[in-house]
């Protein structure tokens, strides 16, 4: 049995989202023939969520909630998967010039696996950083799709990925409910908890998997100007 | 008249395409006093490191909050309470915006609906995207 999950999105407990929680889960059941999802992964910016508790939430929509983070470094953005009490203490996740390479080896000592996102984003991802600083040392995967991309971004990510032989995943970088799910990631495995979820990332067979829609372009207009 | 109880989780608004012109750029950033070059001269955007003329953010800002309102209607019956925004690419005039939004959500309890809405350019690429509260009379 396969699992497909978005990997990468922010509640209203990031503060640059409004979405709820449970909108996003209201969304993905009434959405379920394009959005094929089995659960979301929330990756609130600069924190970990450790008391909040969605099982009534999983139970009443029928979609797994698991918790990450979305962390700043000096290589740029990275999902922190697989947090735990060790890690909260070892790093201050507000600190938004955390070393990378730190972070990557001592999570993944810790049992969390770290996932830069956005790489082909300006100033933010990583393939700018490689441009100026040494390539990171056991980097497992990175985020190839990312549903606030714009054009461009992507393609670089992907070029990334060919050129250092990483993993791919995908997550929607959500903030807006309706946008949720819109680039995930398919494992092969039946995934239940963030644990198997971290072991997948590790060794597992997944791909990222883009799910959104594709409006036709509208003409471009021929602009008269009375200056 | 829209009421509370016509609003579905999932309905879509718009999309409406809208040209948005130099001269009303212009004519934005000279009334509300941002006269700055990058909103009135090609030249002068450039100078910024910009690929052109841009709107202000207030101008994007004004024509979601009239896509919302205009979809509410003149029979009134709800108000745009609170919205809003991201600027996540500058949005250039001359270009043909597609405005198009979807109710996410609702509060029964103050009926109001939360609407996302967002602003496109001819390439479907997102350049504004927000969150809107309506609260509905009834």
């Amino acid at each position: 049995m396969s699992t497909t999950l978005d990997l990468h999105s922010h509640s209203d407990a990031s503060e640059d989202s409004r979405a709820p929680v449970e909108a996003y889960l209201n969304w993905i059941k009434l959405r379920r023939a394009e959005l094929p999802l089995d659960g979301i992964v929330l990756t609130e910016h600069r924190q970990f969520n450790r008391e909040a508790d969605y099982r009534p939430l999983e139970d009443k929509f029928g979609v797994m909630v698991l918790r990450a983070s979305e962390v700043e470094t000096n290589y740029g953005h990275m999902l922190v998967f697989g947090v735990n009490d060790d890690i909260l203490a070892r790093f201050d996740f507000a600190n938004i010039r955390l070393d990378a390479q730190t972070l990557i080896d001592e999570v993944a000592k810790m049992g969390g696996l770290v996932v830069p996102c956005h790489p082909g984003r300006p100033n933010i991802g990583l393939c700018e950083h490689y441009e100026t600083q040494p390539p990171l040392g056991n980097v497992v995967a990175v985020e190839v799709l990312n549903g606030g991309s714009r054009k461009g971004e992507d393609e670089r990510s992907i070029e990334l990925v060919r050129r250092y032989g990483y993993r791919a995943v995908g997550g929607s970088d959500s903030h807006l409910v309706s946008l949720i799910g819109l680039c995930a990631t398919r494992f092969d495995a039946d995934i239940r908890s963030i644990d198997g979820l971290v072991a997948q990332l590790r060794s597992g067979e997944y791909q990222p998997v883009d799910f959104r829609p594709r409006r036709k372009p509208v003409p471009h207009a021929v602009a008269v100007e009375t200056r | 008249m829209k009421n509370f109880s016509d609003i579905q989780i999932g309905n879509t608004i718009g999309p409406r395409e809208q040209f948005v012109s130099k001269d009303e750029c212009r004519a934005f950033a000279h009334s509300s006093g941002f006269a700055a070059p990058r909103f009135t001269d090609d030249e002068g955007a450039r100078k910024e490191g910009l690929p052109g003329m841009i709107l202000p953010g207030n101008m994007s800002l004004g024509l979601l909050s009239k896509f919302v309102t205009d979809w509410i209607g003149p029979e009134g019956g709800a108000q745009l309470v609170r919205i809003s925004t991201t600027y996540r690419v500058p949005v250039q005039p001359d270009h043909t915006l597609v405005f198009q939004g979807f109710v996410t959500h609702s509060v029964p309890e103050e009926r109001t609906a939360e609407i996302d809405v967002w602003i496109e350019n001819e390439e479907a690429e997102r350049l504004v995207t927000g969150t809107a509260t309506v609260r509905f009379d009834k």
